[in-house]
């Protein structure tokens, strides 16, 4: 059927208005409604004018029992009570509570101090060395088997990404287990995809800003 | 309403501003006005049960009268009036008011599920509430409601329709008969009937928008 004249679109709201059409049509026109404004402005015009034929009618008091009834169908929670409702409720409302302040809790140390990324760096042999997890704004070093560093040489944790130099994240701490602090943009850095790559480099840090010395370890940094 | 002439019979006549009355000692607010009621139909959509409450004093009287001409029976009549404000509150956020006025949209609430009960009653065997429903358009009915609205738009343009134009949406309008139920009622021919309504229906409306 074709909708979309003027003339088309007035008179089947017409005889929706009405009442005129099958159901098959009728639910069709409903449907059409659904997603066009305009033909229910269209219907809304009939709808308007034909309530004028309830206009002469006389208003008919409602009886009060129908007000309840009409109470306790948009509140079917006051129906059928359990008698040992204040118990219940209280065990309820105690059991919402707990778990509410439980979620609280869990939300503001999770959000406070995170594990967001964590990596676990493999020797050249694929042994694993050592494991980074990022938080927030430190990175945790925990280490597995790391070799020992001898004396006038240090550790150097860098991020390289996809496309890019790698980016010094710091130094790992001597004995290998501390934290390392993130910089504003070093925390940037490792929300994308990146490597981590630990460097064998003079005491202090790699004097370039690059890395001097062999890679000792590395690994990718996953999101958990 | 878009484009269409004010109603000011509807929004604003004496016949259900007397709303105004003591309900269990607490006085209900005075409601007379499309605003008033469109607002009401908004706290709603909000879950406000107090405008609910406001709303349905207001108006459930004459959403009443419609369904209880419709089913032609006082405890039908109160279902569909019970069901009707169940319709309001759930779908108070759905009512359009750049669309109808906010009492059209009830009224056609409550005369949609009445026209859909009668439509189930009717697939039943013929019943007697069918056939009171259908005594309740017999000529004399017209004459009451006639000298009633006289002085009305509506009862200005209704007077240019035909009598068989009239007969028909009236009888459409309130009993939900089909076409082809209206043309074996009137024992007439059903593309007459669908003429009847039709060209019923246009002239109404443009004499309600000239």
């Amino acid at each position: 059927m074709n909708y979309q004249t003027p003339e088309r679109r007035r008179a089947l709201a017409a005889d929706y208005a009405i009442g005129l059409m099958p159901p098959t049509a009728r639910k069709r026109f409903e449907h059409l409604l659904l997603d066009d404004g305009a033909l229910r402005a269209e219907l809304a015009r009939w709808q308007n004018h034909l309530t004028l034929l309830t206009e002469p009618l006389v208003e008919q008091p409602v009886p009060e029992h129908v007000w309840q009834a009409v109470v306790a169908r948009i509140e079917p929670q006051t129906l059928h009570v359990p008698l040992k409702r204040p118990f219940w409720n209280w065990l309820r409302l105690g059991a919402v509570a707990c778990s509410l302040l439980i979620v609280l809790t869990a939300g503001l140390l999770y959000n406070r101090d995170s594990v967001q990324y964590q990596a676990t760096l493999l020797s050249g042999t694929a042994q694993p060395g050592l494991r980074i997890e990022a938080h927030a704004d430190y990175l945790k070093v925990r280490p597995l088997e790391l070799s020992a560093v001898e004396a006038g040489r240090s550790l150097e944790l860098w991020a390289i990404p996809v496309e890019g130099k790698p980016v010094s994240l710091g130094l790992i701490p001597a004995d290998g287990d501390g934290r390392i602090a993130l910089s504003q943009s070093q925390q940037q850095l490792i929300r994308v995809p990146v490597v981590l790559a630990v460097s064998l480099e003079p005491q202090g840090g790699s004097p370039t800003g690059q890395p001097t010395g062999p890679v000792l370890y590395q690994g990718p940094l996953a999101t958990l | 309403m878009i484009g269409t002439t004010p109603q000011p019979e509807l929004t604003s006549t004496d016949d259900w501003s007397d709303a105004l009355t003591v309900f269990d000692g607490r006085v209900a607010i005075l409601i007379t006005d499309a605003d008033d009621l469109a607002t009401l139909l908004a706290q709603c959509s909000l879950g406000n049960r107090r405008a609910f409450e406001t709303l349905y004093r207001t108006v459930a009287p004459r959403l009443h009268s419609v369904a209880l001409r419709c089913m032609g029976r006082s405890d039908l009549a109160q279902d569909v009036v019970q069901e009707s404000f169940v319709r309001i509150w759930h779908n108070a956020s759905r009512y359009e008011a750049h669309v109808s006025a906010p009492l059209t949209w009830m009224i056609t609430i409550t005369r949609n599920l009445a026209i859909d009960q009668l439509r189930k009653h009717r697939e039943l065997p013929l019943s007697d509430l069918q056939q009171d429903a259908l005594a309740d358009e017999s000529p004399s009915a017209h004459e009451q409601l006639d000298s009633a609205r006289a002085a009305s738009a509506l009862g200005h343009c209704l007077e240019r329709l035909e009598g068989m134009q009239r007969q028909s949406i009236t009888i459409a309008y309130f009993q939900g008969l089909s076409a082809s139920e209206l043309a074996h009622t009137l024992d007439a021919p059903l593309g007459s009937v669908k003429s009847w309504i039709r060209r019923g229906m246009e002239r109404l409306r443009r004499c309600l928008e000239s």
